[in-house]
């Protein structure tokens, strides 16, 4: 199909085949981590099931992973960013409406200068 | 059907009077849940009208209809293209399933009666602004839906939900101020009201004269589909409102928002010059609100921020002003309806089960709730632009025209953002459904059925689009016809006056 060219024109793309292939792999996939568990016994012990932190025991029940430190590294990429723009999204009502005018004068402006 | 484009309004409008009296009646009668009934049949009423316009619409013709005969541009027309017709059909659509989902959802709240009443409001405004072809009933019926949604972010009455309401009003009074000076403007220079009648007279205006009242409307458009830097109401609001109704907003809602400021900026002013600084606006807002979900704490705060990033993606495909581009950005517009209101429900049904969206409180849930899971995990793959959803084949068809529109750099930006949107949504996802379940949790049921229906059913459609790409650019493709050639829409209103 012409629209179909358009849409996927550089390269190949034939999404049915990629989903087939998709479900076959993951199929593949999950035959070779059933073998892997039949042939690989799984051992618990108490040992290995305690949790450590800071030299206490843990129960596993109580160990989460912190929501806002996930992804730590890649927000440590962006720290400039989050420095100073959260401080802006701080719920403080005259904030926004300081960002509403920022804005509209950014947008004055841009469209000025593209409409020449 | 002759009046199926007033019909699609009034339906709505009367469904808000009516839903009262059916509540009193139906208590009266003892007839249990008689109004909610009453509210999905009539949600059913509204897509089988707006449907009904299809066959017509997608054949090339522009519906109207002259309200009192009057002929435009005295009277006031609604006109039905490509774009509105697209349009509609989302709003009916999400507007029936957000029906369906409320049926449980709401059922342990109070004053249901002012909720649907409120409900159809917003559902009348979207409808109106929507299919009206004259922009001062646009601003009526844009002033209706946003009233309305300010008391349903507000409708639990918990000091967080009226402070967000608060605080949605008085930001979206400024947008909605902006659009009604930017219509003065134009009536001043122009002297009329009706689009089409508006687009021929434009045309003799200097551009210089219109600049103000154009960035009155981009302003004013931006801050109710929340672009970067307009856009900090919205996770408040999101975060405090139902889930049924956040659902809504950030499906229909933020659709029809899209939608006015197409109308306005595209085929009114037929200003694709500008269409740079929509694509690095979107830009900013889709790295902006991607690195902010990031940072959340709160799922439905997540999705809010989510939520923004996602309309950078569709103001980017629409700013590139290519045929491609533009059905990218209209077919990334469905896509974001689907599974942004997918997402919503699913954090509904979190909420529903479990009493708290923050995801510091909530683990391991995919063992009491694992088709709730895996339904999540199709909407965060299908939002994060992974095959083989339908977030892949909208989001590639705006990496290749901005690729195609000589701005790669655009595409590598986008292309970082959604592994990020991809980041998130692992985090959303592990935080949630996967690690340790707390003690407190082990008792959580799985979602009713009459609240994971409308879910599976946009899980379904975030698979059919993604496997079967061309369906959804078959589907845009009327709409971006009527963005980029609006001759068609002009003869049929005006009648080759």
């Amino acid at each position: 199909m012409a629209a179909e060219s358009v849409l996927f024109g550089r390269g190949f793309w034939g999404p049915i085949i990629a989903t087939a292939a998709m479900l076959l792999i993951a199929a593949v996939g999950g035959l070779i981590l059933l073998g892997g568990r039949r042939i690989t016994k799984v051992k618990p012990s108490a040992g290995k099931l305690k949790t450590y932190a800071c030299g206490e025991e843990l129960e596993a029940s109580d160990i989460h992973a912190d929501s806002e430190q996930f992804f730590s590294p890649i927000r440590r990429v962006f720290k400039p960013f989050y420095r100073y723009i959260r401080p802006a999204h701080s719920g403080d009502l005259s904030n926004y409406l300081f960002w509403v005018v920022v804005g509209l004068i950014i947008i004055l402006i841009s469209i000025a200068a593209a409409m020449g | 059907m002759t009046h199926a484009p007033i019909l699609a309004i009034v339906l709505m409008v009367f469904g808000a009077f009516l839903t009262p009296v059916v509540g009193i009646s139906a208590r009266k009668l003892g007839l249990k849940r008689a109004r909610e009934y009453f509210v999905i049949a009539l949600m059913l009423a509204e897509l089988a009208l707006v449907l009904s316009m299809f066959k017509q619409v997608w054949g090339g013709q522009v519906l109207t209809y002259k309200l009192g005969g009057w002929q435009p541009p005295w009277g006031i027309a609604l006109a039905v293209d490509g774009l509105n017709m697209f349009v509609a059909m989302v709003v009916a659509g999400m507007g029936l399933l957000v029906a369906v989902y409320s049926y449980v959802y709401m059922e342990r709240d109070t004053g249901l009666d002012q909720f649907y009443t409120l409900f159809f409001l917003t559902m009348g405004g979207m409808m109106g602004v929507t299919l009206t072809g004259d922009i001062f009933n646009l601003y009526v019926f844009f002033e209706i839906m946003c009233i309305s949604s300010y008391a349903l972010v507000a409708f639990r009455r918990k000091w967080d939900s009226i402070e967000a309401g608060l605080k949605y009003m008085i930001v979206s009074s400024f947008g909605t101020s902006f659009i009604l000076l930017g219509i003065a403007f134009l009536y001043g220079q122009a002297g009329s009201l009706n689009i089409a009648d508006l687009i021929q007279k434009l045309e003799g205006i200097s551009s210089s004269n219109l600049i103000v009242p154009l960035s009155l409307f981009v302003a004013g458009f931006g801050i109710k589909i929340a672009m970067v830097p307009l856009h900090m109401w919205m996770p408040d609001a999101y975060q405090a409102a139902p889930s049924a109704m956040a659902a809504l907003f950030s499906g229909a809602t933020a659709t029809v928002g899209i939608y006015a400021m197409i109308r306005v900026v595209y085929i009114l002013f037929g200003a694709f010059a500008i269409g740079i600084t929509f694509a690095t606006l979107g830009l900013v807002t889709m790295v902006l609100g991607a690195l902010m979900a990031l940072a959340q704490r709160d799922l439905k705060r997540l999705l809010a921020y989510s939520g923004i990033s996602q309309i950078g993606y569709i103001l980017l495909g629409i700013g590139l002003g290519t045929v491609l581009g533009v059905q990218g950005g209209l077919f990334h517009l469905f896509n974001n309806a689907i599974y942004k209101t997918m997402l919503f429900m699913i954090a509904g049904a979190i909420v529903y089960r479990v009493g708290t969206s923050d995801m510091d409180q909530l683990g391991g849930l995919w063992k009491n709730m694992p088709v709730t899971g895996t339904l999540f995990a199709v909407g965060a793959l299908a939002i994060s632009g992974v095959p083989p959803f339908n977030g892949f084949a909208s989001k590639w068809t705006i990496y290749v025209a901005g690729i195609e529109a000589g701005r790669p750099v655009f595409t590598i930006i986008a292309l970082i953002t959604s592994a990020l949107t991809l980041a998130y949504f692992l985090k959303a996802l592990n935080s949630i459904f996967l690690g340790q379940r707390p003690k407190h949790l082990s008792d959580v049921k799985e979602t009713p059925l009459p609240m994971m229906f409308p879910i599976m059913l946009l899980a379904v459609l975030c698979v059919v689009f993604g496997v079967l790409p061309q369906l959804g650019i078959d589907l845009v493709r009327p709409a971006q016809e009527a963005v980029m050639n609006s001759s068609g829409y002009i003869s049929a209103v005006l009648g080759g006056a």
